[in-house]
């Protein structure tokens, strides 16, 4: 199923990119434009990914995939994103330092000490040899 | 005699403290990143870019060389020791190497692994000293219509050899080349798909690309795994002599998985992984014991080991002559090069004979250095398994967010990222390979250029392109790959209709 749902996508990815490309000149063979290869590449793509679906919905074998913990890949992405959205606000050190600290807890670390000890002296570090030693503009 | 003499130049270019260092470490994080699963070579690459700024650039690269070719030693350390393969290269090696672990014979297993990996990296740089210099030279006579040539054949090598589908490495690699439109398009200076962003008018950076989709999506794939504990047997120095049968056993299969994956090397797709399968088949059709194989044949350990070492080499060649890169990751070994404003190509063996030769020169260094890495201090790596991923990944996440930042200071690249390390987390658990798209990314642009280019050197006409003797030679290999593709899958349909019919 999961593995349907991205051939999806990306049809319907290919679709759009497609429209998108019909704003630019195609050009002729022996003189391509702008839209030349977005068109060709496009068209590859959707007829590629069309096949890829028809042969998936024909076939009978379904695919056992690897168990996931799904509740730690939302945990993870949430931080992530928390860590995207508030960079620029709380300044490097800061986010880097509860990013890593939410991190070690979402992968089940034990204690509070150790994990908070790890994100400190690492977002130290980080901070040091980015900002320092490579002359990195860190916000 | 010339290549000799280039080449003693290149050994002292190389052994130049800075350079030896850069070796040294190069190497000792490529065993690294073999030996922890999680970390991906390309993904360390693209993470130690930044790192690289303030470093001379030869150095750099000797040390993106040294973690490329420095991977594949320590892949095989988990597939023989716990049967978790640290490198797609290595899932061959867990099929013997594990089953001689549970008879006691871990450490013969590694040390073959390692010494058949210095054997077939040997000859893999050696290859690669005799045919870059050749090849470079040849390269020098192609113009638009030959690069737009080899883009376009490579790309269809690449959807018929990566993967375990040629549908889905085909799609990888169009939405690959999709990826390379968007930004400015290098002719017209139009913005294409940038959708008033600016940001989106400089394109996909390549790096920040591989770091989602390598970095972030395998830290998100091993940190959502369910947990289970593994037993790490420990390893004495003792235990490494393989005794006289295991070697007389062993010595043929390093110089056959040398050659193959030599040849397997030279072609686009990831060259390690499937020649490591392929001398894996090639020893069990030759061994006088095939029964064995699975249950503990050195041969099965000796033979992709070697291949895949032999295979990093000869994925040089197209880098360092041709400028193209034809997997994962040179297409990120390119971006470094890239970063120090050096191009690989025809003109960099005469342009920067220096770097060139260093660069090679360093190979052999290095395959001495994780040989004695990877012999007597195999037990330390052991040790490093113990590390807890709970600690690891969280770590590489954050250095990887920090090191994608620092490229172009860039909120929006971390946003990138994220979207795709969740792509290359979802395109893994359902089969398609990430690899294809980062290719069709650097050979788009290519196959664009070389075609717009072309068509004008040759006056708008594409038959006069296409006919260009080497061009048509590299044209015809592409049609007559694409021929056996369509008569094999239409004798597939016609098998499959006779047996529903009886």
């Amino acid at each position: 199923m999961a593995e349907k749902i991205i051939t999806l996508f990306f049809l319907l990815g290919s679709i759009v990119y497609l429209f998108f490309a019909q704003q630019f000149t195609f050009g002729t063979l022996g003189s391509p434009k702008s839209g030349f290869l977005p068109s060709l590449a496009g068209i590859t793509a959707l007829l590629l990914s069309l096949t890829l679906l028809y042969k998936q919905l024909r076939s009978n074998q379904t695919s056992v995939l690897d168990k996931v913990n799904w509740t730690k890949f939302i945990f993870i992405i949430i931080g992530l994103l928390f860590y995207i959205t508030f960079l620029n606000m709380i300044g490097y050190f800061a986010a880097t330092f509860i990013l890593l600290f939410y991190l070690f807890k979402v992968a089940d670390t034990a204690g509070w000490r150790m994990p908070l000890l790890i994100s400190f002296s690492s977002a130290t570090i980080f901070y040091f040899i980015f900002a320092n030693y490579l002359s990195v503009t860190l916000p | 005699m010339d290549i000799f003499n280039m080449l003693l130049q290149g050994f002292l270019v190389s052994i130049i403290p800075g350079n030896l260092l850069a070796c040294t470490i190069g190497v000792i994080i490529g065993t690294l990143v073999g030996v922890l699963p999680g970390i991906d070579t390309v993904s360390a690459i693209a993470l130690l870019l930044p790192f690289s700024y303030g470093m001379d650039s030869t150095a750099a690269l000797i040390m993106f060389a040294g973690i490329y070719y420095g991977s594949k030693y320590g892949g095989s350390t988990t597939s023989i020791l716990i049967n978790v393969p640290g490198e797609a290269a290595s899932v061959v090696t867990c099929l013997d190497g594990y089953p001689m672990a549970q008879k006691g014979r871990a450490g013969a297993a590694l040390s073959v692994s390692a010494i058949g990996s210095f054997v077939a990296g040997s000859i893999g740089i050696i290859g690669l000293t005799l045919l870059a210099p050749p090849l470079a030279q040849a390269a020098l006579a192609f113009g638009p219509p030959e690069y737009f040539s080899i883009s376009l054949v490579g790309l269809i090598f690449l959807s018929k050899l990566t993967g375990t589908s040629t549908l889905k490495s085909a799609l990888m690699a169009a939405v690959g080349v999709m990826l390379s439109t968007v930004g400015l398009d290098s002719l017209s200076g139009i913005s294409r798909f940038s959708f008033g962003i600016d940001e989106l008018d400089r394109g996909f950076d390549l790096s920040i690309l591989a770091m989602g989709m390598f970095g972030i999506g395998e830290i998100l794939t091993t940190m959502t795994q369910l947990n289970t504990k593994t037993n790490i047997p420990s390893i004495n120095f003792k235990d490494l002599y393989p005794t006289k049968e295991e070697w007389r056993r062993s010595i043929v299969p390093m110089f056959r998985g040398g050659i193959v994956g030599f040849l397997v090397g030279l072609l686009p797709g990831p060259a390690a992984t499937i020649s490591s399968y392929l001398s894996y088949a090639l020893e069990k059709r030759c061994s006088k014991n095939p029964n064995e194989f699975g249950c503990g044949a050195i041969e099965g350990v000796a033979g992709p080991e070697s291949a895949n070492n032999s295979a990093i080499s000869a994925t040089m060649i197209p880098l360092l002559s041709l400028g193209l890169p034809f997997c994962g990751a040179t297409a990120i070994l390119l971006s470094g090069f890239m970063i120090h404003g050096i191009t690989p190509g025809p003109g960099l063996i005469t342009e920067q004979p220096a770097l060139f030769w260093g660069l090679i020169a360093s190979m052999y260094i290095g395959n001495v250095l994780l040989l004695i890495i990877n012999l007597p201090l195999i037990g330390v790596f052991v040790q490093l398994l113990k590390t807890p991923l709970n600690i690891l990944m969280p770590l590489v996440a954050a250095l990887t967010l920090t090191g994608a930042y620092s490229i172009n200071n860039s909120i929006l690249d971390l946003m990138w990222i994220v979207i795709f390390g969740i792509l290359g987390f979802l395109l893994r658990r359902t089969g398609f390979e990430p690899s294809p798209l980062i290719i069709g990314l650097v050979l788009g642009s290519g196959l664009e250029r070389g075609l717009t280019q072309g068509l004008i050197i040759c006056n708008g006409s594409i038959l006069a392109m296409i006919t260009r003797p080497i061009s048509a030679i590299i044209l015809s290999l592409g049609a007559l790959a694409l021929f056996y593709s369509v008569a094999k899958w239409i004798s597939r349909i016609n098998c499959a209709g006779k047996k529903a019919n009886c």
